[in-house]
């Protein structure tokens, strides 16, 4: 017996004698905490951090937890223990954002923006910040102001690979401008045996970016918003018109084989080695591109325009953003520190080394050819969480799973906009 | 003489069959173990470019950068010690309980066994925000001690139920025995039940050593601390948000899995047996 009692007790102290040795040393320094899931960026983070301190003598510990969606739930557990890090992100819809701004989690930025004749506010791309940015009158009942920095942007456009271009017969500097451009060259490379677009459109979101574009660009901003409202059905002409764009790509050869079936990272994948012609992403390709086929040549260009009636608009604004703590006793440091972050000389050091776009509009000179392209469109950006309104979830996998539906040809442009306005009125009459 | 022809041509397609289909099943098993290795041998470049299993140039440097730039000497005994103290307690809670469950009768037991089993059927990932509140309330966040007893917590059901199922069989003449040479209860438990119970303990170890040492969104959740860390967070180093450094992910992910495939080696007869034995059925 003494032998069990033994062994319990030795397991006891080295338990409590690892534990506490394994627990984390407080320091004194002044240091403010930052919770990230960028893997990508946790280097640049880190050389930021240290300039910092040189700077001010202010510890910034940035702390990195990956993947994002273990990020999402550590942030969430926080929010409810009231243990939130001095600054960190939130990687979710508005919805989700205003409950943690209601909760008192995050810190109104406005007087800061709006500081010195609202020299932060005009530093960054109005369009990221719009995506922080809480309007008066906003269905979330969010007193208006911005509560989120942007520290990068993105945009997602076409891409084409300009060695096939040539292979095709065609100028590699001219890409196609008009859907019925677009629809030529697509027979070519239905004749040439080819593969045409890929894009990760197993997840459905950037079936409803493509479509999103071409409805903005066919019947205008305001009656997309007035579908949502519900003022114009889903079985109008022009939303079948949208969804006809889908069965004339398919038949025209302009689409990949399995792309209804195809996540983004394969689509890369099929892009950087030179196996589709078009690729349908977000600006973070181009360091995707990069680290799988550093010679990869390609352009960017905007969706060719089904319509001249509308300007043809990209998804696109803030791509990381950051809140700050409103309980945090370091929060108008956090303030300080994300000023310096977002500012010309740091942007453009993470721009370079992250190769993604920087939030502040001065600091585009150090970013790659590549990447200025995409910034060109930056002005045709737009992007559901600056609308105002939002799509019932149903509706919206109802319409892109419909566009699955179409290029598989299982069913017709109609018979899919039937389908979603049936959708669309359920939800609405469950509301109500 | 068709007869015996018949027998034999039937018992060497039915082996030959049995052959191709286990054969075929242990491919499937090994194929992303040899595909891993292949991979964390190759660059980042040729991984998208050389689909072969066996890399043109092998680079075995990866294996050394992935180790650095991971940080896996720190993470490596934090996993080892995770391991280690949260098998010992799970053994230790579990198979008293069980014993208990098996030997005595008391008020509610079978309640409280069963309330054990329903904890089975909850899914880990929705019981990590009340941990989280919980753990901060009793200042046990961010601490080794906090992780080792949830992760004790996640580990105890299925082993109870694993140990119960062998202790109901046990004959209870070999315990008649040990108390007339005068053991007490604990001392049946230590000297008779435990020894008798070695082929389900190494299930229970193999099991519960591959679920800690695999697990990471709890540390993740709990921990702020990165020398607090386990090793598979390690390997999220090279996972970034749109790009994998998937030759290092793959090195990392061999130097992973390494000393759980030498425990399963290790434990190997025993597993066999204690499943043969009716760990898992009862």
């Amino acid at each position: 017996m003494r032998k069990i009692y033994a062994f319990g007790l030795t397991l006891c102290a080295t338990l409590v004698f690892f534990g506490c040795a394994l627990q984390s040393k407080a320091t004194d320094k002044p240091t403010i905490t930052i919770w990230h899931w960028m893997t990508d960026r946790e280097p640049a983070f880190t050389e930021l951090a240290r300039r910092y301190e040189a700077k001010t003598g202010i510890r910034v510990n940035f702390e990195l937890y990956a993947p994002s969606d273990a990020y999402s739930q550590k942030v969430r557990a926080a929010a409810q223990g009231a243990t939130l890090p001095d600054i960190f992100g939130i990687l979710a819809e508005k919805r989700d954002f205003s409950s943690f701004i209601k909760a008192g989690h995050v810190l109104d930025l406005t007087p800061h923006m709006d500081a010195d004749s609202g020299r932060w506010r005009n530093s960054l791309f109005a369009k990221a910040l719009a995506v922080n940015e809480f309007n008066p009158g906003n269905k979330y009942g969010i007193e208006p102001g911005v509560y989120g920095v942007p520290i990068d942007v993105m945009a997602i456009q076409m891409l084409y690979n300009k060695g096939l271009f040539k292979k095709l017969g065609l100028d590699p500097e001219k890409p196609p401008l008009t859907f019925q451009e677009f629809v030529e060259i697509g027979k070519k490379i239905k004749a040439q045996n080819m593969q045409g677009m890929v894009s990760g459109w197993a997840e459905v979101w950037m079936i409803d970016c493509f479509a999103n574009n071409y409805a903005f660009n066919i019947m205008g901003k305001d009656k997309v918003i007035d579908t949502i409202k519900g003022k114009i059905p889903y079985t109008d002409p022009d939303w079948v018109k949208v969804l006809g764009l889908f069965k004339e790509m398919q038949e025209a050869g302009l689409l990949a084989t399995g792309v209804v079936t195809m996540v983004n990272k394969t689509a890369e994948q099929l892009f950087a080695n030179g196996k589709a012609v078009f690729a349908f992403n977000g600006s973070w390709c181009v360091n995707v591109y990069k680290g799988m086929n550093p010679g990869l040549k390609y352009g960017v260009m905007m969706p060719p325009r089904a319509s001249d009636k509308y300007p043809m608009v990209i998804w696109g604004g803030a791509g990381s953003s950051f809140m700050v703590n409103a309980r945090s006793k370091n929060k108008e440091e956090a303030v300080r520190f994300l000023q310096w972050l977002t500012d010309k000389e740091q942007q453009a050091y993470l721009a370079e080394t992250t190769n993604n776009l920087p939030a502040n509009k001065e600091s585009l000179s150090k970013v790659s050819e590549i990447l200025n392209e995409f910034v060109r469109n930056m002005d045709n950006t737009t992007h559901p969480n600056v609308w105002g309104v939002s799509e019932f979830p149903a509706v919206i996998e109802a319409f892109d799973k419909g566009i699955q539906s179409i290029i598989i040809k299982e069913k017709t442009p109609e018979q899919i906009a039937a389908e979603v306005q049936k959708i669309k009125a359920r939800e609405q009459a469950k509301k109500r | 003489m068709k007869s015996t022809l018949y027998y034999k041509a039937k018992k060497v397609t039915v082996n030959a069959l049995i052959h191709v289909l286990l054969i075929s099943v242990a491919i499937t098993c090994i194929f992303p173990l040899i595909w891993m290795i292949s991979s964390s041998l190759k660059t980042q470049e040729t991984i998208f470019s050389d689909t072969s299993l066996i890399p043109v140039k092998m680079h075995f440097e990866n294996y050394v950068q992935a180790w650095k730039e991971g940080g896996f000497g720190r993470y490596f005994l934090n996993s080892i010690f995770y391991t280690v103290s949260v098998v010992i307690g799970i053994i230790l809670v579990s198979s008293l309980a069980a014993y208990a469950f098996a030997r005595f009768k008391f008020p509610g037991s079978n309640l409280l066994f069963f309330m054990f089993m329903a904890a089975m059927m909850i899914p880990i990932p929705g019981s990590f925000v009340p941990l989280y509140v919980l753990l901060t309330k009793l200042h046990l966040r961010n601490t080794a001690i906090g992780y080792i007893l949830c992760m004790i917590n996640v580990g105890l059901s299925t082993s109870i139920f694993l140990l119960k199922t062998f202790f109901d069989k046990m004959p209870r003449e070999l315990e008649d025995a040990a108390r007339i040479d005068g053991c007490s209860k604990l001392g049946i438990w230590w000297h008779v039940a435990l020894p008798l119970a070695k082929p389900v303990l190494a299930v229970v170890v193999v099991f519960n050593a591959l679920a800690v040492w695999n697990e990471y969104v709890l540390a993740l959740i709990i921990f702020d601390s990165k020398g607090l860390m386990p090793l598979q967070v390690a390997l999220m180093t090279f996972q970034g948000e749109f790009i994998t450094r998937y030759p290092l992910l793959m090195a990392g992910l061999t130097i992973t899995a390494l000393p759980i495939i030498i425990l399963y080696i290790l434990m190997q007869k025993y597993i066999v047996k204690g499943v043969t034995q009716g760990a898992l059925v009862e």
